[in-house]
């Protein structure tokens, strides 16, 4: 595999694979657009002009008082983080056991983990909501809208994948490190501490890193259990899309600022992970 | 592992089994705060379902969506992925670029597509410089359409990602072996490259039809609510049922009904899992 990552084949003509590569970049111009808009006065957007007549960058500093993104953006970024971190904590326990003990209902444990990330999301939080509101109305507090509803809601999809992810890492730890570690007179605790932990540092990186993603990108739960003081930068940025879109000059440059925004913080995490998220996305495929 | 499996049993078990056990009772807006008392109903709320609330529509709706945008983000992801095997100048730009519609956050991508399908949006000026008159996207029968095209142009990296995975672990004396017999470069894609990661792809086709059936995210953004009927996918069908009409019950007939049906291409996954599990263990 060294070698051949070295050298690796060239599969198609060279007209062909430019071709592609062409075609695809060109495939990006609505993302182009986005930027171009962000920079332009209202009423060109409005006008559905393709290039700006003058660039504007007030819209960068307008959009933070048309709509609260900084409120949102907080609110998302405590969300999934709070999310992710439990879910890689647990996930790296249960990871542990699964790749180290044999017991009766291992293999039906790990399968059960990829089969849960297919369960459709609606089918969630249907339930979710209906116990978040009786147990609300039980104890007399508002549970829906509260940001720990929502932090447990991102859990159900967090720790079975945050699990699979850390199997999958955990399994290329060599066993025989922590044994020899337990023969040097470590107890099974300290050789997890000293040895499996630092090696594992990595893989619960991306794994918290995959749960940020998935919090950051989610609009069903947060759009059934935030109310304006939770609501996350998704949910914001939908509510002034659709407030902006009735109003007689619509501020679209400004929403595609917004829009901007709110995915950088995504994009920057993936650029600087590429290679490991890319690596988690497609490990299902490789053996497990 | 046991909190593990508590946190599991508390976030995953108990809301399954209450979704099965709303689904066959009375619940809406007005019976919620007490939904012991719901009247228990039977199959009402399935009969419901199928008969008036249009689940077999939206069934219809996701399966022709899910396999439509899959067929084509195949073939888009596969030559990507095949483009961009040989190195060149600024190789690595193009493949971070690549990744880009999938990685802006589905909520952005709705937003903006939304923006450029508008009736005087980017979309119509530029096919009014050709001189057609675009018309209307994102209501009527051309909202399906619209949803299609959206989400093939974020979801192909996925299909990209998986192939070039699987590229590299294709050995290369392989090629070397064919380069010699003179095979030209269909037959090599053919007959060398594509079986040897059929594996990797047929996962991820399957991975891609389950997330573009239960992709909630592009519809519900792209389109607002309520959805055009004729881009009424399940999952957008049950989150108006259960969140803006308030038929709790109803919603959660519907939800079960894609469980089940998304546990059909789920179970072939589960199987192929296991297996490369099973040969990657022992």
């Amino acid at each position: 595999m060294a070698a051949n990552a070295r050298h690796p084949q060239r599969l198609l003509p060279r007209w062909l694979s430019t071709t592609v590569i062409v075609f695809l970049l060109l495939w990006l111009l609505p993302v182009v657009y986005m930027v171009l808009i962000s920079v332009s006065p209202d009423l060109d957007a409005a006008a559905g002009k393709l290039w700006p007549s003058k660039f504007v960058f007030r819209n960068y500093l307008d959009v933070w008082s048309t709509v609260d993104l900084a409120r949102g953006l907080m609110n998302s970024l405590i969300a999934a983080l709070t999310a992710g971190l439990i879910a890689t904590v647990f996930g790296l326990g249960a990871a542990y056991c699964l790749t180290r003990f044999r017991f009766r209902g291992r293999g039906p444990y790990i399968t059960s983990l990829i089969g849960l990330q297919s369960v459709p999301s609606v089918m969630i939080i249907l339930p979710l909501f209906v116990m978040f509101s009786s147990i609300g109305s039980a104890i007399g507090v508002q549970v829906v809208g509260n940001r720990p509803a929502l932090i447990l809601t991102y859990l159900t999809f967090a720790i079975p994948f945050a699990t699979w992810l850390l199997v999958t890492f955990l399994r290329q730890i060599p066993i025989t490190f922590e044994e020899a570690a337990m023969i040097d007179g470590c107890s099974r605790f300290a050789a997890l501490r000293k040895i499996i932990f630092p090696l594992a540092v990595p893989g619960m990186v991306v794994t918290l890193v995959f749960a940020l993603l998935v919090g950051w990108n989610d609009v069903l739960f947060a759009s059934v259990l935030t109310n304006p003081q939770t609501q996350t930068v998704a949910i914001k940025l939908q509510v002034f899309a659709l407030g902006t879109e009735g109003g007689a000059l619509p501020l679209y440059g400004q929403l595609m600022a917004a829009s901007l925004i709110s995915s950088a913080p995504v994009v920057i995490l993936y650029m600087i992970f590429q290679r490991q998220l890319i690596g988690g996305l497609t490990a299902g495929g490789e053996k497990g | 592992m046991w909190p593990n499996l508590v946190l599991l049993f508390v976030v995953i078990v108990i809301p399954f089994a209450l979704a099965v056990y709303i689904s066959f009772i009375d619940l809406d807006q007005y019976t919620l705060r007490s939904f012991f008392s719901a009247a228990f109903i039977g199959l009402d709320n399935y009969k419901e379902a199928f008969a008036t609330a249009g689940l077999l529509h939206s069934i219809w709706v996701s399966l022709t969506f899910s396999v439509l945008t899959t067929a084509v983000c195949l073939p888009v992801g596969l030559l990507a992925a095949l483009a961009v095997n040989t190195p060149f100048r600024g190789r690595f730009l193009v493949r971070s670029l690549f990744l880009i519609p999938y990685v802006i956050p589905s909520f952005v991508t709705a937003t903006v597509w939304r923006f450029i399908l508008q009736p005087n949006g980017a979309a119509n000026t530029l096919l009014a410089k050709i001189g057609v008159d675009g018309g209307q996207w994102l209501i009527g029968s051309r909202a399906f359409w619209a949803l299609v095209l959206v989400d093939i142009w974020a979801a192909w990296p996925f299909i990209y990602m998986m192939a070039s995975a699987g590229l590299q672990n294709v050995p290369g004396e392989l090629y070397e072996a064919a380069d010699m017999d003179g095979v030209t470069w269909y037959q090599k894609v053919r007959h060398i490259a594509l079986p040897q990661i059929r594996g990797q792809l047929l996962l991820g086709l399957l991975l891609t039809t389950l997330a573009h059936f239960n992709n909630f995210t592009l519809p519900f953004v792209l389109l607002g609510t309520p959805a055009p009927d004729a881009g009424l996918t399940l999952a957008v069908n049950v989150y108006q049922t259960s969140f803006q009409v308030f038929r709790f019950g109803l919603g959660a007939a519907m939800a079960v009904v894609s469980l089940i049906l998304t546990m059909v291409p789920a179970y072939f996954y589960l199987r192929a899992a296991r297996l490369t599990a099973a040969a990657g263990e022992d």
